[in-house]
């Protein structure tokens, strides 16, 4: 790197020494520089020079899911989040929460629990996940559905920009339409139209008692009819999901087709739960599993792994016993939450392009879709990760946010 | 035929030929009841036009294009923020015709509707399928889920599942370019950048929604309604925060202060009491246990913060009495009065007792009956200042209490609206809360959907050029002292 370009964002970031490349490689790739700003004045100035120079900037947070996307065809510096992990503002009773986007999720939560509070989200894969990255990367999980995803519950949000400024969108308060959701735009976004340095979220009470059953059906179809009706009856669920028989194997459980119920609410409501969902079981000849969570923690774990390959698809409650079956058929540990839509398939040894195309086809065939949540950078460069909604009017976006292609260029398209 | 009637323009009759005569309106006197809408600006557009379908809407837009004139898409024309008024003119879209239910997927608890269907009609369709569409704006008998999509509305039930936002799957949109696109899907996130939930809530600016994919919840297994009754709205507001301490988030929790309940109580027989300072209508929704657990815990709370009573709904049909008065509150004060001016701010819950004892001040101070009745759970205020639209001084007043109001929620760390919109109404207070950065990058938004000067002018953003609608909009101007309270 020359040291114009080298010397102007060190400037820009006076509080930070330089970080070692070494720790921020993506694909294998090392950028050039690393720095981890300590405050969000740093963090656009860093933007700013970077820009200025024609240098790619990747923001990164705890690091867990960066091989989301297509690989970056350039990547200069690398631009971590963790100096920024304060809590802002927590206000208990308004059950709403300010935090810095590095902070993470395990921290915020920790707070919460402490006042009885949570942030409504599925548990990541790992809890060392920031914030930030939480909402730019716009995933869910086993209670999605039951409950809202993390772009549901933001309120408001600040992100740098590469010209340098700091626009901030919504605000604190729980309900609230004023001007464009900017916010909103970030999640899911990956990066690719601002760094998100602060956000605001609705909080939620604890429940005061859950509960965990997995249920060992007689086979697939009973399995399917299973969840099905424990999704329709009345239970405080939080989650039902439905495994083919290698992933619940992988879980710790028999190779059979399982539902893993979660049950969370008042201690009456959960125990009623339990009962009807042992009626429901019995009736559909299945047994009733002890566990203390290890198949969710296993689970979890599974769909977080980054060396293996991993898909998710999205599609409606009643086609989702038939791409369950059609991920485990082609190799894969598969299953589904039927509340959420959406299906995980994960392949140890990885997908042939064929294979994952194959089950795109089937997921659109059913109105649905199927995102790449993982995989090697020849398989991502094979097959599209995602598939774009309207093209146009991202890229339309990109070049008004971002028209040199700072950040995360490439991610979601050429370019872009 | 007289000589003298008017000929059509170039413009009208591109638009005919497009749609046919019957389903587009020039005539100064057929477009008089399209220069309002809920709000106390007005302005008439050039020319009302009915497509049936997105194609239809598709060329109206590029008609309009072509012969340079703003785009205002309308729904029902119940908007509050002024959102549907044709402020420089133009073609004025209406969804009225694009009212069909397309599907009602009760397997997988989704609905695909056109932007027309009223919102009630869809609750009416998905209730035997023990099914809800929970966004539920207090105008739901005639309000489209166009309009719903555009303002982000809520209702009572937002407190617990969220506004519409949380509730859209996917939109088909007519870009202001006249391109048809879909945001979003049929599932729940979809991959990529959310265009949906940017589009959710941007008043019809950045497009119009010809079709609409929406998520459906199910009915829940046991619902508890109640009345707590306080001798003062301080205490009632007091109640509201004491309630989420307890841990409960009721599904509702909307208050009514004395001046309502003296003009909803004779004319709808709610039983509500006359005497009564303020009231909160709390539900609690749920498994019967919870529901149990809950409704003991708000009452609880109520008790704490000196509630007189606190009556509980022993029937559905009680159930629903109860909820009439507050459907019916916005609609018993159009009777009761003249005219009125209904706000809509947002502040912290735990503000609202020192902001609602404010808000009674400053009616006071400047001699304006205001009523109250507001979702109180989401610290989202209605303040509703009734005037005789004969007295000159009157709006002057009205709108200078609006505006002081604005203030105090914005100074309370809230926010200018919560569910309304900003529309033509609240474009003057955005540097309230927005910084010239924070407004720049939502004109950022409107330039990269193209049409910003074309497509709904003059709304949400500060910015724009001839768009004054006279009175109002100067007072509103004069009021808003831009920067001083980011
Ligand atoms: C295969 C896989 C599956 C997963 N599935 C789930 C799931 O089902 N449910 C779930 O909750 N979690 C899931 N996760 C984890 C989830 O992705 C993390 O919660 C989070 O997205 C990553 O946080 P991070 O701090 O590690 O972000 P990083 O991995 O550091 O960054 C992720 C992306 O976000 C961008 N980014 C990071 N910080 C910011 C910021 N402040 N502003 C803008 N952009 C930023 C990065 O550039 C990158 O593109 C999964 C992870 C993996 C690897
Ligand atoms: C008595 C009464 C009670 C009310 N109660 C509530 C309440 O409880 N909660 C609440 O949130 N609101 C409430 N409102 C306000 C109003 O009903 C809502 O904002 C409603 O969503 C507006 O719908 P509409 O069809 O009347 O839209 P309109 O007023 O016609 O238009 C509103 C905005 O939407 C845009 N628009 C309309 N259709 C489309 C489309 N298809 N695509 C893109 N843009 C479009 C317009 O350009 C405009 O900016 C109430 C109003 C009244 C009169």
């Amino acid at each position: 790197m020359t040291s114009p370009s080298l010397d102007a964002l060190r400037h820009a970031v006076p509080s930070d020494i330089e970080r070692e490349p070494h720790d921020y490689a993506i694909d294998g790739v090392l950028p050039r520089v690393a720095f981890r700003p300590g405050d969000r004045r740093e963090v656009a100035d860093l933007l700013h020079a970077a820009d200025q120079h024609g240098l790619v900037v990747v923001p990164q947070g705890a690091r867990t899911s960066l091989e989301l996307g297509r690989p970056l065809g350039q990547y200069d510096v690398a631009l971590s989040l963790l100096g920024l992990d304060r809590i802002v503002e927590y206000v208990p009773e308004d059950l709403t929460i300010t935090v810095e986007a590095g902070l993470t999720l395990r921290h915020l939560q920790e707070e919460l629990a402490a006042r009885g509070q949570y942030l409504p989200v599925d548990p990541p894969p790992h809890d060392r996940v920031t914030v930030g990255g939480l909402l730019a990367t716009a995933r869910a999980g086993a209670w999605r559905g039951y409950l809202p995803a993390a772009r549901d519950l933001v309120l408001g949000a600040t992100a740098a920009l590469p010209d340098g400024t700091l626009p901030k969108s919504g605000g604190r308060v729980v309900k609230n339409v004023s001007g464009y959701d900017l916010h909103r735009l970030h999640a899911g976004a990956l990066g690719a139209l601002g760094v998100i340095v602060e956000a605001s979220f609705k909080l939620a009470p604890l429940p005061p008692a859950t509960r965990l059953l997995a249920l060992r059906a007689r086979d697939e179809r009973s399995a399917a009819r299973l969840a099905r009706d424990l999704w329709d009856s009345h239970l405080a669920a939080r989650s039902v999901a439905l495994l083919a028989p290698a992933a619940a194997s992988h879980s710790g459980l028999h190779r059979e087709p399982y539902v893993l119920l979660e049950l969370a609410g008042v201690e009456a409501a959960v125990e009623r739960s339990v009962e009807e969902a042992r009626a429901l079981a019995g009736r559909a000849g299945a047994q009733v599993e002890a566990t203390e969570g290890e198949p969710w923690r296993r689970l979890r774990a599974l769909a977080g792994e980054s060396g293996a390959t991993v898909l998710r698809m999205g599609v409606p409650a009643t086609s989702l016993p038939e791409l369950v079956g059609a991920a485990a058929r082609a190799g894969c540990l598969a299953w589904g939450y039927p509340a959420a839509g959406s299906v995980i398939a994960h392949a140890e040894a990885g997908l042939d392009p064929a294979a994952v195309r194959a089950l795109r086809e089937q997921a659109q065939r059913h109105g649905g879709f199927l995102q790449v949540e993982a995989a090697s950078t020849e398989l991502r460069r094979q097959v599209d990760p995602f598939e774009h909604g309207d093209a146009e009017a991202l890229r339309a976006l990109k070049q008004q946010f971002d028209p040199r292609g700072t950040l995360n260029r490439g991610r979601w398209m050429e370019g872009v | 035929m007289p000589t003298n009637a008017p000929t059509p323009s170039a413009l009208v009759r591109d638009l005919q030929a497009a749609l046919g005569e019957r389903h587009v309106l020039w005539a100064p006197e057929d477009l008089l009841v399209y220069e309002y809408d809920a709000s106390i600006d007005r302005a008439r557009p050039d020319v009302a036009v009915f497509p049936g379908d997105a194609e239809e809407t598709a060329a109206v837009v590029r008609i309009a294009n072509l012969h340079d004139v703003p785009v205002v898409p309308r729904g029902s024309g119940t908007g509050f923020a002024g959102g549907a008024i044709a402020v420089r003119g133009g073609v004025l879209i209406v969804t009225t015709r694009m009212n069909r239910i397309l599907q009602v997927d009760a397997e997988n608890r989704l609905a695909v509707v056109e932007p027309g269907v009223i919102n009630l009609a869809l609750q009416q369709a998905v209730a035997p399928h023990g099914l809800l569409y929970a966004p539920d704006p207090s105008s739901q008998r005639i309000c489209s889920l166009g309009g719903n999509i555009a303002n982000n509305s809520g209702g009572p039930h937002t407190l617990a599942h969220g506004s519409t936002v949380n509730h859209v799957l996917g939109v088909e949109v007519v870009l202001p370019d006249g391109r048809i696109t879909w945001l979003g899907g049929r599932q729940l996130d979809a991959p990529g950048v959310d265009l949906r939930g940017l589009f959710v809530g941007s008043e019809g600016t950045l497009g119009i929604a010809t079709k609409i994919c929406l998520r459906l919840m199910r009915q829940q297994e046991a619902v508890q309604t109640m009345l707590a009754i306080f001798d003062s709205v301080e205490a009632a507001s007091a109640a509201v925060s004491a309630v989420i301490r307890r841990g409960v988030v009721p599904v509702a929790l909307e208050m009514l202060d004395q001046e309502i309940i003296r003009i909803v109580e004779p004319q709808i027989h709610a039983g509500y009491p006359l005497d009564a300072g303020a009231v909160l209508l709390i539900e609690v929704e749920g498994l019967r246990e919870s529901v149990a657990i809950e409704a003991e815990a708000a009452i609880d709370a109520c008790r704490e913060q000196g509630a007189r009573e606190v009556r509980t709904a022993e029937s559905a049909p009680e159930r629903e009495r109860l909820w009439e008065g507050r459907k019916a509150g916005i609609g018993a004060v159009g009777a009761a009065s003249p005219a009125f001016y209904l706000l809509d701010g947002v502040v912290p819950r735990t503000k609202l007792p020192q902001t609602m004892q404010a808000v009674q001040e400053a009616s006071a101070r400047y001699g304006l009956r205001c009523a109250n009745i507001f979702h109180a759970g989401d610290g989202n205020l209605h303040p509703t200042v009734m005037f005789d639209p004969d007295d000159p001084d009157a709006v002057r007043r009205v709108l200078e209490l609006g505006g002081e109001i604005m203030r105090l929620c914005v100074q309370a760390g809230g926010s200018l609206t919560g569910e309304h919109g900003i529309g033509l109404e609240k474009r003057s207070y955005m540097e309230w809360i927005f910084s010239p950065e924070d407004l720049d990058a939502m004109g950022r938004v409107r330039a990269a959907f193209g049409g910003e000067e074309r497509f709904n002018p003059c709304k949400v953003l500060p910015s724009g050029h001839g768009c004054g609608t006279g009175h109002a909009t100067e007072i509103r101007h004069h009021l808003a002292t831009p920067g001083v309270y980011v």
